[in-house]
């Protein structure tokens, strides 16, 4: 603050702090605020060396500059000098002179949109919904979550129910079947809340099981509130490892049940259970 | 000096009558203008009320809270790991960088262990999403000053890179993949590639985004001297980011206090000298160029390793205490404070937000300006409103 | 090419020779006329704003309603006719209800006034270019009263800012106007059209003809409150202006002047400096000039006014705005001058006869 001057030189670490690497990569323990905490015990140099791969590089920081291909690139404005030299064509000239170029850069600016103009090619609008053929969304893109389902619309739940824990506002509510056929615990419905989901993405990290994903679809718009609450579960009963254990065919049929999306405790299947209520609360479950 | 109450008609008199000292000898009256909460250019749900004396801005009261949605609260109710998604939405054009805030403070806390893979894949990230968020301020900056154009132009380059971040994380806007422990996802196997493509086709564009808005002569005549923020009064309001960095203050603390691989790479501050709209504009746009060497030089160097060092269903064990740690987002430092009295449930978890210091610096810039200057100003904050509520 | 007798004119004519009918038929074929003419370039000109603004931005426009979206504003303004007519607490309902056809009605004023092709006018009025320059300012009361009647703080500001804006640049638009009847030496437009049969005075004016098309070009585009000139209806600092309070078929009215304005700075710049209806003629070129007479004079009228329509929409979509203080600069001590200064050398051009076609 004292020295305005001395931005726009090329800063490396070292010359900035001159102790980058000691103590720890980050803020030092003064400025921890710890007086009520415990403070955090010094990173040995190994620890340092483990987490920074070029330890060296704390000592003498690598000389890396701009990367081959952008020769085009044009220097980067040193910012901290005498304003004139950011725009010099403003400063220095005489009334006459400032209106020329000023109305040069007008024309500068309008040859910027013309070629605009002239390239159709880059137009970037996607025409939906003619373009659904071809549209594909990236596989991760969080769109609509779903059960991992095997060809025989069996699942891998096994009801530990940690995604219903971790979930940070009630939109996964899991219920266990009343008697089991195989395990301890079977898997009943599986209700995703749409209209309350918030699309974090945890149910899907934390499931020891890989059982949910996120698909990339995201046309789930519905014209009635209650379908936004759906089972996500084809079939109640055990994990299809589970199934495939049981010996005979008949068995396997016999552990599991067919679920629909309106089966369980969503919002339609207790709209139409109750046959006077148009709509709940909206905060049902 | 109490805050001003909100006028109704009987104070308005008792105000003018109060203020005293005619500016001149002609006779005017001062009104008071309401900006927002619904207004085109506060960009986000902010009341200002201005007193107005003809064109001219006297004083401004920024009213916010018409977001608050009480994510400070919200962590009071769920366990550490159900907190990170929501400061997504606080700053939701850096959310990468409030992941990352709070998953540090976690991590610190919990003492919780991170490689260099991670801190890589974190660092990479936060500056792709910082020139994705310097891109969109870029557009909405040229549609506030009139010119409509910059706004798609803006648009459709950040495409490139939040098509990136959308490729490896799921997400655009909401991102919750910096997590105590890790990054959620590994990366997609085409992101260098992508990531080479989209730096090498932002540079020119760059170059052709200041002959159309920075090199203009309109732009220059309503940018040069507007707003002028002391560097004192910048320090004191507490600004941080480029509205600080504009002023002449050279804080940043990926210089200062380097965290992930901030303290591996190469790259300048820039820094302004006279704390006007123009500084602060010019101090981000090269501040994106920068961003791009960042990227650059980390891009080739990621290191092989896991992404994900605790099992993600773990509950995480903060000991009792209170911790604190800070990055620098796109718009200023956000320090993520965590108090802990070692149950399941943070007791207390306070984000120090960089939008709601640099909104209060137009209470110094602004009074004296006009409507048009306050408009130029307020774009030149790049405020992001919710982030001012929480 | 001679020019034929206007619509006023042959119903002129007829209420002397033919009697009072035909001279009925003549003045309802005007009324019709201009009001079809109104729709039709005004919802073309909406479209090709949309469309132009689109491709400028990398995107496509309107594609939807009709083939490559030419419906598109008839939805529009059938969506507008259909909305409620809303008149806010306390505004002053007879101004409310008459400012937006205080606009329209200078629009249309001017409308009648322009050279389209031999046939096509309306009205000669003799003092042409005066009176256009008067119904231009006619236009800023629809803004002043629209504003002041909104009962809403933003809209007064646009409007006394667009009053201030208005008022100053027709003192440019006229010099600019002025060169050309300095030049053509007559302020009848279709006598300023028939003078430039010769060659048009953006480049028969040597030099006094350029600035003075560029100065009229940039004068009008404050005049029509277009970017970069636009604070008065500066969308991003106040919501919408002065047309904030209106709605529906009142807003329609504005938003349908200012099209029209825009088409009519148009056809006034190509009517003084393009040459109207003129086709190209080159000197000593008799083949080619023949070549060029077989285009309408209307498709020529046409193609000049819509380039220059297009070079307004480039400018809106180019350039930021001014504040106002900087705009009332850029009138008074910048482009001032220059119009007094090119006017002055224009009359001393015409005056020794320094220009192609002299005497």
């Amino acid at each position: 603050m004292d020295d305005p001057n001395h931005n726009g030189e090329v800063r490396s670490p070292a010359a900035l702090d001159p102790a980058p690497c000691a103590g720890g990569g980050g803020r030092p323990e003064s400025d921890r605020g710890a007086a009520l905490g415990p403070p955090r015990p010094a990173d040995s140099a190994a620890d340092q060396a483990a987490r920074s791969p070029t330890a060296e590089a704390c000592a003498d920081p690598p000389q890396r500059g701009p990367r081959s291909g952008d020769a085009e690139m044009p220097q980067s404005r040193r910012m901290g000098g005498p304003v004139e030299a950011a725009a010099p064509w403003i400063d220095g000239v005489g009334p006459i002179g400032a209106m020329v170029e000023g109305a040069r850069s007008l024309a500068r600016g309008m040859a910027v949109t013309l070629s605009h103009l002239a390239r159709p090619s880059q137009v970037v609008t996607q025409e939906y919904p003619e373009n659904r053929a071809t549209l594909r969304l990236p596989p991760r893109f969080r769109g609509q979550l779903a059960f991992v389902h095997d060809p025989r619309g069996l699942h891998k739940c096994t009801v530990c129910r940690i995604c219903e824990e971790m979930c940070p506002n009630v939109s996964i509510i899991i219920t266990a079947r009343d008697r089991p056929a195989v395990s301890k615990k079977e898997l009943d419905t599986f209700v995703w809340r749409l209209d309350s989901c918030t699309w974090c993405n945890t149910c899907v990290m934390v499931c020891p099981h890989a059982v949910l994903e996120f698909r990339p679809t995201f046309e789930t718009a519905v014209y009635d509130r209650r379908l936004l609450a759906y089972a996500l579960n084809r079939t109640a009963g055990p994990t299809w490892p589970v199934i495939d254990k049981l010996e005979s065919a008949e068995a396997q049929a016999a552990a599991t049940e067919p679920r629909a999306p309106f089966d369980g405790p969503t919002l339609l299947a207790r709209a139409r259970a109750k046959p006077g209520d148009g709509e709940e609360g909206g905060d049902g479950g | 000096m109490t805050a001003p109450a909100l006028p109704a008609t009987t104070t308005l008199r008792a105000r003018l009558s109060a203020s005293g000292g005619a500016r001149s000898d002609l006779a005017t009256q001062e009104y008071f203008v309401n900006m927002g909460p619904q207004h085109p250019s506060t960009h986000g749900v902010l009341r200002l009320v201005l007193r107005m004396d003809g064109e001219t801005v006297r004083e401004v009261v920024p009213v916010p809270g018409y977001i608050h949605r009480g994510i400070e609260k919200m962590a009071e109710h769920g366990s550490w790991r159900q907190f990170v998604h929501l400061v997504d939405r606080m700053d939701y054009l850096s959310a990468l960088a409030n992941n990352w805030a709070v998953t540090r403070a976690i991590e610190g806390a919990a003492q919780i262990e991170t490689n260099a893979r991670i801190e890589t894949i974190r660092t990479l990230v936060c500056e792709l999403q910082r020139v994705q968020s310097h891109l969109l301020w870029w557009g909405v900056f040229g549609m506030d000053l009139g010119a409509f154009t910059p706004f798609f132009y803006g648009f459709r380059d950040r495409e490139l890179f939040t098509d990136i971040l959308e490729r490896t994380i799921g997400g655009r806007l909401t991102m919750n993949y910096i997590q105590p422990g890790g990054v959620m996802y590994d990366l997609d196997a085409d992101f260098q590639r992508d990531v080479h493509a989209a730096v090498a086709a932002l540079r020119p564009r760059l170059h052709e985004f200041e002959t159309l808005l920075s090199d203009n002569v309109i732009v220059q005549k309503r940018l040069r001297g507007v707003g002028v923020l002391p560097a004192e009064r910048a320090v004191a309001l507490g600004a941080t980011g480029p509205v600080l960095r504009g002023s002449g203050v050279p804080l940043d603390l990926r210089h200062s206090a380097p965290y992930g691989r901030y303290g591996d790479v190469v790259f300048d501050v820039p820094v302004g000298t006279r704390g006007d709209c123009w500084d602060r504009y010019q101090v981000r746009i090269d501040e994106m160029r920068q961003s791009l060497l960042i990227i650059d030089q980390l891009v080739d160097d990621i290191p092989a390793g896991k992404t994900f060092l605790v099992k993600p269903a773990a509950k995480i064990k903060v000991p009792a205490g209170l911790y604190a740690a800070e990055v620098e987002t796109a718009r200023g430092i956000l320090g993520v404070v965590v108090v802990s009295n070692g149950k399941d449930v943070p007791y207390r978890i306070h984000c120090r937000t960089p939008n709601f210091n640099n909104l209060w610096t137009v209470t110094a810039t602004a009074p004296g300006s006009r409507i048009a200057d306050l408009v130029a100003i307020l774009s030149s904050l790049d405020l992001v409103i919710p982030d001012i509520d929480r | 090419m001679p020019s034929l007798p206007t619509l006023a004119d042959r119903a002129a004519t007829a209420a002397h020779a033919d009697g009072l009918g035909p001279a009925l038929g003549w003045t309802a074929l005007a009324v019709v006329a201009v009001l079809a003419f109104m729709t039709v370039v005004g919802l073309l000109l909406i479209w090709v704003e949309r469309k132009v603004a689109a491709r400028f931005q990398c995107r496509l426009g309107p594609t939807r309603v009709g083939r490559f979206g030419l419906l598109q504003t008839v939805a529009d303004a059938l969506k507008l006719l259909l909305k409620e007519d809303i008149v806010p607490t306390g505004a002053d309902r007879v101004l409310h209800l008459i400012a937006p056809l205080l606009s329209f009605l200078a629009m249309l004023l001017m409308l009648v006034a322009l050279p389209l092709a031999p046939g096509l006018h309306v009205v000669d009025v003799d003092i042409g270019v005066v009176y256009l320059s008067a119904c231009s300012g006619l236009g800023v009361i629809g803004i002043l009263v629209g504003g002041w009647s909104s009962h809403n703080k933003w809209s007064l500001l646009g409007a006394m800012r667009a009053g201030a804006q208005v008022i100053s640049y027709e003192v440019s638009a006229a010099l600019a106007l002025l060169v050309a009847v300095v030049f053509s030496g007559s302020l009848r437009l279709s006598e300023i059209v028939q003078s430039q049969a010769d060659g048009w005075w953006i480049w028969r004016a040597p030099g006094c003809g350029v600035v003075g098309f560029l100065l009229l070009l940039v004068a009008g585009t404050a005049e029509i409150n277009r970017t970069p000139f636009d604070l008065a209806e500066g969308e991003s600092e106040l919501t919408a202006g002065f047309h904030t309070e209106y709605s529906g078929l009142r807003f329609a009215f504005f938003f349908l002047s200012e099209f029209l304005n825009l088409f009519v700075l148009a056809a006034l710049a190509t009517t003084l400096y393009l040459g109207g209806w003129m086709p190209l003629h080159l000197p000593g070129l008799a083949g080619f000039n023949a070549a060029m007479d077989f285009v309408p004079p209307l498709a020529w009228f046409g193609v000049k006014a819509a380039a220059v329509v297009f070079v307004l929409m480039w400018f809106r979509w180019t350039f930021p705005r001014l504040r106002v203080d900087q705009l009332m600069r850029l009138e008074w001590q910048i482009l001032l001058p220059i119009g007094f200064v090119n006017l002055f050398l224009a009359a001393g051009v015409v005056v020794g006869g320094f220009y192609p076609g002299a005497g």
